[in-house]
């Protein structure tokens, strides 16, 4: 008897409560994402895809130093340099190997150029290997210029050795 | 004919026995060969051939105390006695008279109105440490003394004095004027031999010292005009008569540049020992303060060496006593300021001149002169910062003692005195970013 | 504990007191300083600097380099000395008895600190395009001392290239080097050695203080053939050179050390190479002070891209149907084997003949000596491609001259250097710079006679230009002269010689008595002397009576006491092949160790490049088999060769790209040049030199070692069990006690005049160009941006008589042939000689030559657009 009246209890008392929480969160706003549609957005130091960026005149600020590859602790970053018509230093082949990546931002900080960023792109899967080494001219794309705090850092150091930018 | 009009005290000079550099600087004709022979010249040089050895001409300049008058004021005789007697190569004697020092015209005068003087000097030392080929250099702006010095060498040439075979005694002489390119580091001995030789001007390592190894790798000496046009003087009338004079260890008589804030600004010849503060405010010499203002400091000795300030000038003019004193007695360009004289200016115009001078050899002269400038420069347009001042103190030590050549320690000894003994208007300057004088000697 | 100490101090102290006996005996007085709490016993005039480091101190510098003299002018090697007030700068300051000297203190820290400081003020810091990152002394030297931070807040002086105001100022000195300003922190290092070490002043400093600036020369690029080393000794990457520039950074590279393959001296190189490309990015000097000095000449130095090009052979090829066509390795290895059988069945063995590379080891050389003796039974074989009319025999007065022990490093401390016959800058630039150095630093006495002004007599206190052709009347000159003036006395001399005073001598020569005079009573004086002999001795056809009357002058002023005199090599190898006996007839002493090596040594006529050739042409040789050696080229009779290979049956040839000789060939394999493949190298002084293998064979080429031994094995006749084997043999034969001979007694020495010729009346020597070294050079795009082309040198007077410019094509002819060359206008040269340098292989300039003249006479007409 007893136990009947635990059940009918049950069925009259917790289920409409547990339904009640179910039916609660149909007006509560989703802690998930509708992912392909939302996206989620990042902190501004996330190290996603790497960029490499441009002077505001549209030349290369990569000078192909090396740096970047002498501090990937993945060695993932491949360089040739070569010559512009001018004769000023810049990159031929820049290449990043994704698979070998694990995105530390080391070359970032190394980069005395203010090249290279870690954007907060993180959408890069593909079907083949090939497409994880990326090129020089996938990651020079005009993209707004980070503003990381390190990077001031590093600008004021150059600002006291009188290094000034290309283009003011 | 363009005399350099600057004004001296021959008037003086003829009356006084002592003073014999000057005796006849005021004559038009004392530049003749016939008048200087006539008035006892040349006549050192043929007692010294007719009569004396080598050795016995070194030991009576030795006796007479004569220091170089040049700057550094190393004893003469004792430079001559450093070349080496059993050296096969040849020698050879340099008269520096690349005079460039700022507030400097002594030289000058000597040149362009007494040129006999020079050579006959200049011959006396050639005799005494067996050199047969003198030259001597000549600053390149100073064109009327480059042209009188020829002269005199072509009269000396013509009378017998210089060539082949002089006086029948056998000994051969010739002197070469040198014109230089009108660089202030060829005032320097090395420099100016490097210069000679065709190179760039730039001061060699020392050693070997050039009385070793000096012009095209042989024997050479360098001495200063006033030192050589002195040496005859010395032989005709003997070590004991120019030890007399000036003072224990700084004997005979030096010709003082007072140039600056004074009434009468010129060229003095003095005992060695004579008051500073005599040669400033004297009628016979410096007359006083210019306009009747206050004095505010003296450089004593060309612009590289330290500045005195009014209660320091009670001081004689000598090698000791202005070492005493903290300054030098340098080439004897005395340069008078008054109280309207803005000292950073004043450095600024230095400090600009040295770096200008600068032949860029060595790393801290080439590259802190040139720092120092920019940070004087800021401080006089008003726009110093703090800590310039310790930053300028900190790199003229850098600087100080650590360069190939006087150069360097030329350029920051008067920087280093003016910040020790103004620093209140140095400082001034930074807070204010105006000057605590006004006059016309500043930027304001 | 302070027992051990005691025993390493009173050791110290006993090897102390030795060193001092020792110097003392040889007559150097030694001076005991105190280094940082250390005793050190050198030689009275060694700096603090030099003595600090044979202590293993480290002291910083700029400015100084071991061979220069130093100007104190960087002042980063302060150190502190007791009893001195200011710091000073220790490479120029001699360490002085009971010195006490601290090189680390913390005054000295400071000075060197500010003087980092006071460099770093101007210099743009443009570390990641500088290609000196990573190797830069200013770099190390900055981290080294702390310098983190500057005090100057100034905008840094800039030259720049006055279009867009960036700091970017890279302006072109030469065809190489290319400099920026703005880097430059002027220790004038390059400067310095320019003018002291190569007597070229193309490199000065302009301006003043601290604008002063390096510049080429107004007008004149800096093209000297000393030039990469300016850029080696660089501190900073203000100079920089175009095979390096922007290419790879150091630390992605690797080294390794080998030796030069274009100088006959084997300068020490370390190449820089990356692993995973299998490329060389560059070539510095690894200084060894016996035989380079540190200094590179830069056909050493851009040498290496000869194995680098893209125009490397890349398989072998057949010839098919009159065309070559590519083909594998085993293909080409069964093609030889049955042409030369049949070769062989047809003719007989000794129908076979050989011509080896002085460039080559000695593994290739020894091998390919082995495969000939003992395969193919034939004493056809010789390694010299480039002398005509070659005398047969090892104990010809020239053979023994050019086996004379010879030393570089003993030039330093010759008082008297004689070069004769030998424009040195264009054949031994080392030894040149030795001379320089000797001139330089111990004021030694140099003595050019040569039948040009040659470029390297500048420093000569005498120079002796006598007539062309009249060498051998110039040495009975001297000897006469010291005859007459009674400086020796030996009468056995006379009447072997032809004229007979020296006034007939230096009339027949050319040249004046007090010349003569002047050499003769120079020799005499001299206690010891260089006398340095080149090509011009060994390509004249009267080489040998050239070399009598240099034994004479030996014999006459006793130079076996008092110096050395030989005739210097001029390939890589040249003296390694002479050694283990690639030569026709071997002396007896090779030939013995050689049959004992082999068990058996054939009895063939021994045939040298000249026999060869000319048996070729009967039809007597028909299988010919070449290695490295390219003799189309450099033979000097084109139409000689070219008739002698064309007949031949089959003719196999190796070279590292196609040559002229390579286009006839029936089989031609791709060889891998020096920095392929492991070697030894003796150089002229009979030193056996390592090279290590640096990056793998390129392409399908293979090591001459591994071609030869291919070769010997496809006949069933294995050489060597392993390259081992070869090295032991190779070792045995350089280790035998090698005798050196002298004539006993004075030699006849009868001159040979030829006649001059009305039709062709100009005198034209052949020559290698300063920027080249044989046939392979050209390939190198660094060397060939120096000079590309072949040129003709002559005289501003010539140049006026034939109405010609600089630059202007001009047709020279002789009785033989006739080219088309460009006129270069030069001062070093008189006496109505012509040059022509034999390095291009498009001037076909040995098709004026003919075998049998002793002096090529040429005829010079102005071309008419």
């Amino acid at each position: 008897m007893k136990e009947v009246i635990k059940a009918i209890g049950n069925v009259f008392i917790s289920m409409p409560k547990g339904l009640f929480v179910t039916f609660k969160h149909l007006f509560i706003k989703p802690v998930t994402l509708d992912y392909p549609k939302q996206k989620n957005p990042m902190s501004p130091r996330y190290r996603g895809k790497h960029y490499l960026e441009r002077y505001d005149d549209g030349t290369e600020r990569c000078v192909c130093c090396g740096l970047c590859a002498a501090a990937c602790p993945a060695d993932a970053i491949y360089m040739e340099p070569d010559e512009t018509e001018k004769g000023e230093r810049c990159a031929k082949v820049y290449e990043i190997n994704l698979l070998r990546c694990i995105f530390c931002g080391f070359c970032e900080e190394a980069c005395p150029e203010e090249a290279i960023f870690l954007g907060q792109e993180y959408e890069f899967s593909a079907g083949d290997r090939d497409s994880f080494i990326w090129t020089k001219e996938e990651m020079l794309v005009q993209h707004p210029r980070k503003d990381n705090p390190l990077k001031r850092v590093i600008r004021r150091v150059r600002k006291v050795y009188g290094v000034t930018d290309k283009v003011k | 004919m363009f005399y350099s009009p600057v004004r001296t005290n021959a008037s003086e000079a003829e009356k006084n026995e002592k003073l014999h550099l000057f005796k006849y600087v005021e004559d038009p004709q004392q530049k003749n060969v016939e008048t200087f022979e006539s008035r006892n010249g040349y006549s050192a040089w043929k007692k010294v051939l007719s009569s004396m050895s080598a050795e016995q001409v070194i030991e009576e300049v030795k006796s007479s105390g004569l220091r170089g008058r040049g700057g550094a004021g190393f004893p003469t005789g004792l430079k001559w006695s450093f070349v080496p007697k059993d050296s096969p190569k040849a020698r050879y004697l340099c008269c520096n008279a690349d005079e460039s020092e700022p507030g400097t015209c002594k030289d000058r005068v000597i040149m362009e109105r007494d040129p006999h003087a020079i050579i006959e000097g200049m011959a006396i030392a050639s005799y005494a440490i067996g050199c047969h080929l003198m030259f001597i250099y000549i600053r390149g702006e100073f064109g009327e003394c480059i042209r009188s010095m020829e002269r005199a060498a072509q009269e000396a040439r013509d009378r017998g004095h210089l060539g082949k075979n002089i006086y029948g005694s056998g000994y051969d002489l010739d002197i070469i004027v040198h014109s230089g390119g009108g660089a202030y580091i060829c005032g320097e001995e090395r420099a100016l031999l490097n210069s000679l030789e065709g190179e760039r001007g730039m001061s060699r390592i020392r050693p070997p010292f050039p009385a070793i190894e000096g012009l095209y790798a042989c024997p050479t000496i360098v001495n200063n005009v006033e030192s050589l046009a002195t040496v005859p003087h010395i032989i005709n009338r003997g070590a004991s008569w120019y030890s007399s004079m000036g003072t224990e260890k700084s004997s005979g008589t030096k010709v003082f540049s007072l140039s600056g804030h004074v009434n009468n600004p010129g060229n003095y010849e003095v005992e060695l020992g004579f008051s500073l503060k005599k040669l400033i405010f004297d009628p016979a010499y410096g007359g006083g303060m210019k306009d009747g203002k206050q004095l505010k400091g003296v450089i004593p000795g060309g612009a590289s060496t330290p500045f005195l300030t009014p209660d320091m000038i009670d001081v004689n003019l000598d090698y000791e006593s202005l070492a005493s004193v903290g300054s030098m007695l340098g080439s004897g360009a005395v340069i008078v300021f008054n109280e309207d004289t803005c000292i950073v200016w004043t450095i600024l115009k230095l400090i600009h001149f040295f770096r200008h001078e600068s032949c860029g050899k060595c790393t801290p002269c080439r590259e802190g002169t040139g720092w120092l400038e920019q940070v004087v420069r800021r401080i006089e347009m008003g726009q110093g910062e703090q800590g310039d001042i310790e930053k300028i103190e900190d790199v003229c030590g850098n600087i100080f003692g650590r360069t190939i050549c006087p150069l360097g320690d030329a350029a920051v000894m008067p920087i280093q005195s003016a910040i020790k003994h103004w620093r209140d208007e140095w400082q001034y300057h930074i807070d204010h970013g105006s000057c605590k004088v006004k006059s016309e000697f500043s930027f304001q | 504990m302070q027992g051990k100490v005691g025993v390493f101090v009173s050791i110290g102290i006993v090897m102390a007191e030795q060193v001092k006996k020792e110097q003392a005996v040889s007559g150097v007085p030694m001076v005991t300083a105190t280094i940082d709490g250390r005793e050190v016993t050198v030689p009275k005039g060694t700096t603090v600097l030099e003595a600090a480091r044979e202590m293993g101190i480290h002291i910083p510098t700029f400015c100084w380099h071991p061979k220069l003299k130093s100007v104190g002018a960087c002042r980063m090697c302060y150190v502190e000395i007791e009893r001195m007030p200011k710091l000073q700068v220790s490479c120029a300051t001699e360490v002085m008895e009971g010195m006490v000297i601290q090189t680390a203190s913390e005054q000295v820290l400071q000075g060197r600190k500010a003087v980092i400081e006071f460099i770093l003020l101007n210099h743009p810091l443009d570390c990641p395009t500088c290609d000196k990152g990573g190797e830069c002394d200013l770099q190390n030297h900055t981290f080294a001392h702390a310098v983190d931070d500057s005090r100057y807040s100034f905008k840094k002086a800039r030259y720049t290239d006055g279009t867009d105001g960036t700091t970017f100022d890279d302006k072109r000195l030469g065809p190489e080097i290319v400099l920026n300003r703005n880097r430059c922190i002027l220790c004038y290092k390059c400067v310095r050695a320019n003018k002291e070490a190569f007597g070229e002043y193309d490199l000065g400093v302009y301006e003043r203080g601290n604008i002063a600036e390096i510049n080429s020369a107004p007008g004149h690029e800096v093209d000297n053939p000393f030039s990469g080393n300016l850029v080696e000794i660089c501190p900073v990457g203000a100079l920089t050179n175009s095979d390096w520039r922007y290419k790879i950074r150091v630390w992605l590279t690797q080294t390794t050390s080998s030796i030069c393959n274009m100088t006959s001296s084997g300068s020490n190189i370390l190449f820089y190479k990356e692993k995973n490309h299998n490329k060389i990015y560059r070539v510095t000097s690894r200084m060894n002070d016996s035989i380079d000095d540190g200094w590179l000449p830069d056909v050493s130095r851009y040498g290496y891209q000869i194995a680098t090009t893209e125009e490397r052979l890349k398989t072998p090829l057949i010839k098919k149907d009159g065309k070559q066509v590519e083909a594998t390795w085993d293909e080409a290895m069964t093609v030889i084997h049955n042409r030369f059988t049949e070769i062989a069945e047809k003719k007989g063995k000794v129908c076979l003949g050989g011509l080896a590379s002085p460039y080559l080891d000695n593994d290739s050389l020894h091998s390919f000596n082995k495969l000939f003796r003992t395969v193919f039974k034939s004493n056809n074989i010789d390694f010299r491609s480039d002398y005509r009319m070659l005398p047969e025999g090892a104990d010809s007065p020239y053979e023994m001259l050019v086996d004379q022990p010879f030393t570089i490093a003993d030039i330093d401390d010759s008082d008297l250097i004689i070069s004769f016959g030998s424009d040195l800058i264009r054949e031994h630039p080392n030894e040149y710079l030795r001379m320089r150095k000797a001139y330089n630093f111990k004021r030694a006495k140099v003595v050019s006679i040569n039948p040009y002004a040659v470029k390297s007599a500048d420093i000569a206190e005498l120079e002796v230009i006598h007539s062309i052709g009249r060498a051998e009347t110039v040495l009975n000159g001297i000897c006469l002269a010291a005859m007459e003036m009674g400086l020796v006395n030996n009468q056995d001399l006379t009447g072997k010689i032809a004229p007979a005073t020296t006034a007939e001598a230096a009339s027949d020569a050319g040249v004046t008595e007090d010349d003569l005079k002047e050499v003769a009573r120079a020799i005499s004086s001299a206690k010891k002397i260089s006398f340095i002999c080149g090509e011009m001795v060994s390509r004249s056809i009267a080489r040998d009576t050239i070399a009598s009357a240099l034994w004479n002058l030996y014999l006459l002023f006793g130079f076996k006491d008092k110096g050395q005199m030989a005739i210097l090599p001029r390939y890589a190898n040249s003296r390694g092949a002479g050694s283990l006996g690639l030569l026709p007839s071997p002396s007896d002493g090779l030939r013995n160790t050689l049959s004992g090596l082999w068990g058996c040594f054939p009895e063939s006529d021994p045939n040298n490049t000249d026999a060869m050739l000319a048996l070729m042409r009967k039809e007597e040789i028909s299988g010919f088999f070449i290695i490295g050696a390219n003799p189309l080229m450099l033979y000097p009779d084109r139409q000689f060769v070219t008739d002698g290979l064309e007949r031949l049956d089959f003719l196999v040839a190796c070279d590292l790209f196609e040559t002229d000789t390579t286009e006839l060939a029936d089989v031609v394999l791709p060889l891998s040049s020096w920095a392929e493949y492991d070697g030894d190298y003796v150089n002229l002084e009979g030193k056996v030199q390592h090279a290590r293998q640096a990056i793998k064979p390129l392409y399908q080429s293979k090591p001459a070692y591994e071609i030869i031994t291919m070769v010997a094995e496809k006949f069933g006749a294995p050489l060597f069990e392993s390259i081992e084997a070869c090295r032991k043999e190779v070792d045995e034969l350089l280790s035998m006690t090698h005798s050196t001979k002298f004539p006993s007694q004075f030699l006849e020495v009868k001159p040979c005049y030829e006649d001059a010729e009305e039709e062709y009346p100009t005198p034209l020597l052949i020559c290698d160009d300063p920027h080249h070294c044989g046939h392979r050079t050209e390939k190198s795009q660094s060397l060939s941006n120096f000079v590309s082309e072949a040129y003709i040198e002559m005289s501003p007077e010539k140049a006026e008589k034939l109405a010609v410019k600089d630059g202007e094509s001009v047709r020279v002819e002789s009785p033989v042939g006739k080219i088309v060359v460009p006129v270069r206008i030069s001062d070093c040269i008189d006496n109505n000689v012509v040059l022509i340098p034999r390095n291009f292989a498009s001037t076909q300039v040995t098709s004026l030559l003919m075998r049998k003249r002793r002096l090529d006479r040429v005829k010079i007409t102005k071309v008419d657009e």
